[in-house]
C-alpha cells in the first residue's frame, strides 16, 4: 500500500484504532503491531510516544495512558474510555458491501453456509448506508486463487481458455508466471505448454482452473514483438478509442484523429479494423490494409451468394 | 513534527474528555480542561470548530446539548458512546472472516486507506479469522481510478458532483449529478444518480469522466431514495429490435450465449440460425463485423444492406 506522510488527523484516528487493539493484543510484538498498521517501526514508536501524553483531564499519571514497550512487546492500561473499537465510516462500511458482494458471487455453490452469512453481513450494512453499492465482478475470485496459490508452489495449471480472438474455447496447460493489469483488466502472463510459446490470458475469460502437477519446463525469455498499426478514426472516436484500447483525450476540433495502437495479435487488429469499417480507416502498415482488403472481400461474397431468398 | 504531535494529542485528548463525560460539558470547560487549547479566545473558538469538523470527517460524531436551561448560550458537548463504537453489533469468527476478506480485496487498488483502517478496526475486536476459509477465495478489486473514492465520498455525505463527462465525439460535457450508488458490471466502475441537468436518472462510465469528480456544495443536500434499485440503473429504457443472424458451426462464441436457437428455417450445412436481440444498431453491426465470415445477418434486410454498404467500401478502400 502506498506510503506516504500521515496528516495529524489520520494519526489520530490511527492512535485511536491502536489503543482498542493493543488492548486485545496485549504484549504484542512491537514490529508485529507495526506490520498490522502498515507503519514502519520509527512510524510506530512516533504514535506510542504521542499517545503516552494523552488520557483524561488533569492529565497526571493516575489519567494518563500507560503504555509498556520498552522491551519490544507493547502493552497497555489505563485506556478503557477508549477500548471500544470505533466504528466503521461510511466510506469504510461501503467498500465492504463491494467486497462482500465480490465474495458471495464467487462462492461455490456447495457453501451456503457462508453464502447465508454474507447476506446477513450485507443487509446490516445497507441498514446504516443504503443500497448505495453493487459489484458485479468479471474474474471468478475461486480462480485467482488457485492462480495465485500455482504460482507461489511452481506448479502448471490447466485452464479451459475462451479466446476472443480465435472464437473458440481450448484446454491448455500453461505454466503462470505472473498476474498483472493490461489496460484494466486482470491478466496472467504464463508459457503456455500447449502452444509452446508465451501468453497471456485474461482472467475473465477462463471458464475453468485447475492445478496440473508441478512445472518442469523453464520457459525461455519472452519474444516482445508488437503488431503497430496506424489508424485515422474518423467518427465514433470514443467507441472506436475503446474497441482498440487506445487512451483519448479530450477533443476541441471535429476532425479525424490519427492514433497508433499496438498489439501482439495481428489477428485482434484485424478483427477490430473489419468491425470498425464505418468510422476507422487503417492506414499502415500496407500489409494490414490487404488484409482487410481481404476480409471484407471473402465476406462480402459470402453474402452475395447466400442463399436468401427471393 | 512538534505541531503535528500537538494537533494529534488534542485531539485524542479531546476525544478521551468528551468520551469519558456523563454529561454535556460546556466550551470554556473544555478549554479551561483538555491539554492543547491555547492562546486567546478567539484562536482556541478557531481550534475547537476545526477539531470537531476533523473528528466528523472520521465519522466521530459530537452531540450538541443545552448544559442548563437557564444559560441557552452555555451550551455543552460530549460523544455519546453507542454513536463511538463498531455498530455492527455482536460479530462471530466466520464473520470477521468474511468482513476481513472483503475489505482485503481492496489490497493495492485505489481506496486501500479506507481498507486497511477498516482492517484494523475488525482486527480490533479481538476475535481470530477462520483462516480454513481463506484458502480458496481470493477476490480482488482492481480498479486504480481516484474518482472511485470521491464517488463514494459524495454518495456517503449526500453530496453533489460536477465533472465533464466524454460523448462519443470525445467532446467535454459538464454534468451535475445527485450521486446515489457506484456499480462495478461487465469490468467497469459505473456511478448511477440523479442528473440535475437533464431532471432524470442516469449512469456514467467512469472511465469516460475527463479529469476529476468535483463536490459542489454543502453535504446532506439531497436524500437517497429509499427503494433504491440499483439494477435499475442498467434497466434498458428503449425497446430492442431482433435480428436473425447465421453462424458458423462452433463460431461465434459471445453471440451463441446470449441468443437464442432458431430450429424454424432450415440453415445451409455448416452453420445454425440464432435469432438475437440489440439495443444500438450500429453497436450491433460492429459485433456481427468483429466475426468477418463467420457471421451473417441474414433480416431485417435494411440492416443486412448497412452491412454490405459497409463491406463494399471496406474493398473500395483497402483494395
Amino acid at each position: 500500500m502506498v506510503k506516504s506522510q500521515s496528516t495529524p488527523v489520520e494519526k489520530a484516528a490511527r492512535l485511536l484504532d491502536l489503543v482498542p487493539f493493543i488492548s486485545t493484543h496485549q504484549g504484542i510484538a512491537l514490529n508485529e503491531l507495526a506490520q498490522e498498521f502498515n507503519l514502519t517501526e520509527r512510524e510506530l514508536l512516533s504514535d506510542l510516544n504521542t499517545l503516552w501524553m494523552c488520557g483524561l483531564p488533569g492529565y497526571t499519571p493516575l489519567e494518563l495512558i500507560d503504555l509498556e514497550f520498552e522491551s519490544g512487546y507493547v502493552s497497555i492500561r489505563n485506556a478503557e474510555v477508549l477500548q471500544r473499537v470505533r466504528l466503521l465510516t461510511k466510506q469504510e462500511l461501503v467498500i465492504i458491501l463491494l467486497g462482500l458482494d465480490i465474495l458471495q458471487s464467487s462462492l461455490d455453490p456447495k457453501r451456503d453456509d457462508l453464502s447465508g452469512a454474507i447476506s446477513g453481513l450485507t443487509i446490516r450494512i445497507k441498514k446504516i448506508v443504503g443500497n448505495v453499492a453493487a459489484a458485479l465482478p468479471i474474474v471468478d475470485s475461486t480462480h485467482r486463487a488457485i492462480i495465485t496459490q500455482a504460482i507461489a508452489s511452481r506448479t502448471d495449471l490447466l485452464v479451459s481458455y475462451h479466446s476472443t480472438i480465435k472464437d473458440t474455447v481450448s484446454e491448455r496447460v500453461i505454466t503462470p508466471l505472473e498476474l498483472s493489469l493490461d489496460r484494466g483488466f486482470e491478466v496472467l502472463d504464463a508459457y503456455c505448454q500447449s502452444a509452446e510459446g508465451f501468453r497471456t490470458f485474461r482472467l475473465d475469460n477462463m471458464r475453468s482452473v485447475q492445478l496440473a502437477g508441478s512445472s518442469v519446463n523453464i520457459p525461455e525469455p519472452r519474444d516482445g514483438s508488437d503488431y503497430q498499426w496506424q489508424l485515422l478514426i474518423k467518427s465514433r472516436f470514443r467507441t472506436s478509442s475503446e474497441r482498440f484500447r487506445s487512451v483519448y483525450r479530450p477533443r476541441e476540433s471535429s476532425a479525424g484523429e490519427e492514433v497508433t495502437v499496438n498489439s501482439f495479435s495481428q489477428d485482434w487488429l484485424l478483427r477490430n479494423a473489419v468491425s470498425t469499417l464505418a468510422s476507422v480507416e487503417v492506414q499502415l502498415p500496407v500489409s494490414a490494409r490487404t488484409l482487410i482488403a481481404e476480409k471484407c472481400q471473402i465476406t462480402l461474397e459470402l453474402y452475395e451468394n447466400w442463399p436468401f431468398p427471393n | 513534527m512538534l505541531t503535528v504531535s500537538r494537533k494529534t494529542e488534542r485531539l485524542v485528548n479531546l476525544t478521551i474528555a468528551l468520551l469519558a463525560t456523563k454529561r454535556y460539558i460546556t466550551k470554556s470547560e473544555i478549554f479551561r480542561t483538555v491539554d492543547g487549547y491555547e492562546g486567546n479566545d478567539e484562536s482556541k473558538e478557531r481550534m475547537f470548530e476545526r477539531d470537531k469538523d476533523d473528528l466528523r470527517n472520521l465519522g466521530i460524531e459530537i452531540e450538541v446539548g443545552t448544559f442548563d436551561p437557564l444559560f441557552e448560550d452555555e451550551s455543552g458537548y460530549r460523544i455519546k458512546p453507542e454513536n463511538y463504537q463498531f455498530q455492527l453489533g455482536e460479530v462471530n469468527a466466520q464473520e470477521i472472516t468474511l468482513l476481513s476478506l472483503a475489505a482485503e480485496a481492496w489490497r493495492g487498488a485505489s481506496l486501500s486507506s479506507s481498507a486497511l483502517s477498516a482492517l484494523n478496526k475488525l482486527h480490533a475486536i479481538g476475535i481470530e479469522s477462520d483462516s480454513e476459509l481463506l484458502l480458496d477465495l481470493a477476490p480482488a478489486i482492481i480498479t486504480q481510478d481516484e474518482n472511485l473514492a470521491i464517488a463514494i465520498a459524495a454518495i456517503t455525505s449526500r453530496t453533489v458532483l460536477s465533472f465533464s463527462y466524454l460523448n462519443e465525439e470525445l467532446k467535454e460535457q459538464s454534468r451535475a449529478l445527485e450521486p446515489y450508488a457506484v456499480i462495478s458490471k461487465y469490468g467497469h466502475w459505473y456511478i448511477f444518480g440523479n442528473d440535475l441537468d437533464r431532471r432524470a436518472s442516469r449512469l456514467f462510465r467512469l472511465d469516460r469522466v475527463s479529469g476529476e469528480l468535483k463536490p459542489q456544495g454543502k453535504s446532506s443536500a439531497f436524500e437517497i431514495p429509499g427503494d433504491l434499485d440499483v439494477n435499475q440503473a442498467f434497466a434498458k429504457s428503449s425497446e430492442l429490435s431482433s435480428a436473425i443472424v447465421f453462424i458458423r458451426d462452433g463460431r461465434g462464441l459471445n453471440l451463441r450465449s446470449r441468443g437464442s436457437q432458431n430450429f424454424t428455417t432450415s440453415a445451409p450445412i455448416g452453420w445454425q440460425e440464432l435469432k438475437l436481440e440489440y439495443l444500438d444498431r450500429e453497436r450491433f453491426i460492429e459485433e456481427v463485423l468483429w466475426y468477418g465470415n463467420d457471421v451473417i445477418v441474414f433480416e431485417p434486410i435494411d440492416l443486412r444492406n448497412e452491412i454490405l454498404g459497409h463491406l463494399k467500401a471496406g474493398v473500395a478502400t483497402y483494395g
